[in-house]
């Protein structure tokens, strides 16, 4: 943790987000020993649709038959701590992404049917490193069209398909075991569940609180790492589908001093209190003996307004030692398949 | 522990720089002689006080008693080996010439194999005048034994006035805080490895005194080490620590950990240093950190 990290992070996360498509590529021959394995030729694009309310809006292709929608709003809470909130939208395309056609449905919150017009802008790059084919293209314009998309609780419209697009074309090719870019997920969930944004290695003090019901699902993780200030970093994820289109929810922030305090070590039962600045509100408490998370803590993220604690919450709290426990806070690493341990960063908003 | 470090870098780099610049200024082209000075003397109070100039023509008193020691730092203005002026900042002057007295020798050094130093033993004669801070120890001579020594290898200098004991560094546990100019360090150490008390307290504090020009004409390092008794550091429960060292120091600190999940170092925790008013040990924005020997360290970073 640290004041004004989580800027950096944000902004590195907006321009993986953007820029992931189209990232590193260098010029590689193949190992004589090892095996090949054969990364599958695919067009991915991005339509960038600019700022409404806060929030940067983007339409991603990250593979031909998913297109996502997503709004994503960094804040400033105090003169160096921000916040970073998101939404995504999944859902699938039905129009032929390798002649630049997108077509898809996001249930009653909108639809895109669209074109893209190529300009004259065209930039090749080598295969990446330990891969050889061809020659990726990124293809750079616009789109036409029609493009409506309407936020829950309308908290941004957008009705045009205006701003700068790019359609980014890679051919198949034979690498190196290990060095192929993974397949793209097939379930769109895992297009829009939350990703570990802070590390929780090092953390001293851990809470993860999650809850599936219905199916959706909700989890917030509160870390204190060793030696930093007062204060937690908190990670919300929220998962949904309606439609047919898989919604993700989540929130990003270095909470202030009195954001997560717990028991210390080795005092059972272990209890906990967690209370995070906005666009959080209110608190939750953790008993050990009871195994309750109770209280008012709820959140506000755009067009989704949600109670945090409840009785469906199943909770785990980690308090360690730095010295006596050099492993950290490891239970994320051990549990079962409960736990909606998120994909990575990329895989999210690429 | 960075800051005291940084701290102590930049003041040698500084040290080194005033140096370089009054021999230039001196218009002295070739390098220093690579001999040292070194001058005993008695100081009232029973203070030992031991005079040197490096090669550098930096000019260090050095003043000690049991476990406390002061170095006042600065330069030497004259380039010969064998004569020495310096103001030591309104603390005393230093003005003497050495002269040979008896044959050359080269004593042999623990540690030091075949790197004897070649020792020219003789006196000072001119103006030795030193005081300490509200008087804690004063000298003032105008003749004092004293030799040359040109050291075959910098680490093996006869006159080098200060010993280290190689298992100190073997501690089991210990704790360090760094605050502005000063460094504190609790250690414990494993019954009868060291002789007499099993936990050593250090503490070293540094000042320097900066001209209108921003040279620092005088540097100050005062450092004390106290052996202290088992119960002073007690360190039996790794996130709460208790630390009562004996005089000089005052007063107790803790090491708490919080419902934050942060560290903190409070209390009244003080060290008077000879001829200065009390520092205090435990101030809100110090850094610190402790380790077992065995496991590892933790810190606390402060913003």
């Amino acid at each position: 943790m640290g004041r004004g990290r989580l800027s950096v992070i944000a902004v590195g996360f907006m321009v993986a987000a953007v820029l992931l498509a189209v990232a590193g590529s260098g010029e590689a021959k193949l190992g004589r020993a090892g095996k090949i394995e054969v990364q599958r030729a695919t067009t991915t694009g991005v339509l960038r649709l600019g700022k409404e309310r806060g929030f940067r809006l983007f339409l991603s292709m990250p593979s031909p038959r998913v297109v996502l929608f997503y709004a994503v709003r960094i804040q400033n809470l105090d003169d160096d701590a921000f916040s970073l909130t998101y939404a995504i939208y999944a859902t699938r395309n039905l129009g032929d992404l390798g002649h630049g056609v997108v077509r898809a449905r996001f249930g009653s919150l909108g639809r895109a049917s669209l074109r893209f017009r190529p300009g004259r802008q065209v930039h090749g790059d080598d295969p990446p490193g330990g891969c050889e084919g061809g020659t990726e293209t990124a293809e750079y314009g616009s789109f036409a069209g029609h493009l409506s998309f309407r936020g829950e609780g309308n908290y941004f419209h957008v009705s045009s398909p205006r701003g700068k697009a790019y359609l980014l074309r890679s051919p198949r090719l034979r690498c190196e075991k290990g060095q192929a870019a993974e397949p793209p997920p097939r379930s769109l969930r895992k297009y829009v569940a939350s990703s570990p944004l802070f590390h929780d290695d090092d953390s001293i003090a851990l809470l993860y609180a999650s809850t599936r019901s219905h199916g959706r699902y909700v989890g917030i993780t509160a870390m204190h790492p060793e030696g930093s200030p007062p204060g937690a970093d908190v990670e919300l994820g929220i998962v949904d589908a309606r439609q047919g289109v898989a919604i993700g929810h989540g929130a990003y922030l270095e909470g202030f001093a009195g954001t997560l305090l717990t028991s210390l070590p080795g005092v059972h039962p272990a209890t906990a209190t967690l209370a995070p600045p906005p666009p959080f509100h209110g608190k939750a408490a953790y008993s050990e003996e009871t195994g309750a998370w109770t209280g008012t803590l709820g959140v506000d993220l755009a067009g989704l307004r949600l109670p945090l604690t409840g009785p469906g919450y199943r909770v785990h709290l980690c308090v360690v030692n730095p010295l006596t426990d050099k492993d950290g806070c490891e239970f994320f690493k051990t549990e079962p398949p409960y736990f909606e341990r998120p994909a990575r960063l990329g895989r999210v908003l690429g | 522990m960075r800051l005291l470090g940084a701290t102590v870098a930049m003041l040698v780099l500084a040290a080194f720089c005033l140096a370089g610049s009054a021999w230039a200024k001196a218009g002295h082209d070739q390098p220093p002689a690579k001999q040292w000075i070194d001058v005993e003397l008695d100081g009232s109070n029973d203070y030992a006080i031991h005079l040197s100039v490096n090669p550098r023509r930096h000019l260090v008193l050095q003043v000690s008693k049991e476990g406390f020691a002061a170095e006042y730092m600065t330069r030497d203005v004259l380039p010969e080996a064998d004569r020495v002026k310096a103001k030591l900042r309104g603390m005393g002057v230093i003005s003497l010439r050495f002269h040979p007295r008896g044959p050359v020798r080269h004593p042999s050094i623990p540690g030091c194999g075949k790197w004897r130093p070649t020792v020219q033993p003789g006196v000072v004669r001119g103006t030795i005048k030193f005081v300490g801070e509200r008087n804690y120890t004063r000298v003032k001579e105008h003749r004092a034994e004293a030799s040359i020594e040109e050291p075959r290898n910098w680490t093996c200098r006869y006159g080098s006035p200060f010993e280290f004991d190689p298992r100190e560094g073997e501690w089991t546990s210990k704790f360090s805080a760094t605050g502005e100019g000063f460094f504190f360090l609790a250690r414990r150490y494993r019954p009868g490895l060291l002789k007499g008390s099993p936990v050593i307290f250090f503490v070293e504090e540094g000042e320097a005194f900066e001209t209108a020009s921003g040279r620092a004409p005088l540097t100050i390092y005062r450092q004390l080490k106290v052996p202290a008794h088992t119960a002073t550091f007690d360190d039996a429960h790794p996130e709460h620590l208790v630390v009562a060292p004996p005089a000089p120091f005052s007063g107790t600190a803790t090491l708490d950990r919080t419902p934050e999940s942060v560290f903190t170092w409070e209390g009244d925790l003080a060290v008077r240093f000879p001829g200065l008013e009390p520092i205090p040990l435990t101030e809100p924005n110090y850094g610190f950190d402790y380790c077992l020997r065995e496991v590892g360290c933790f810190k606390q970073h402060v913003d």
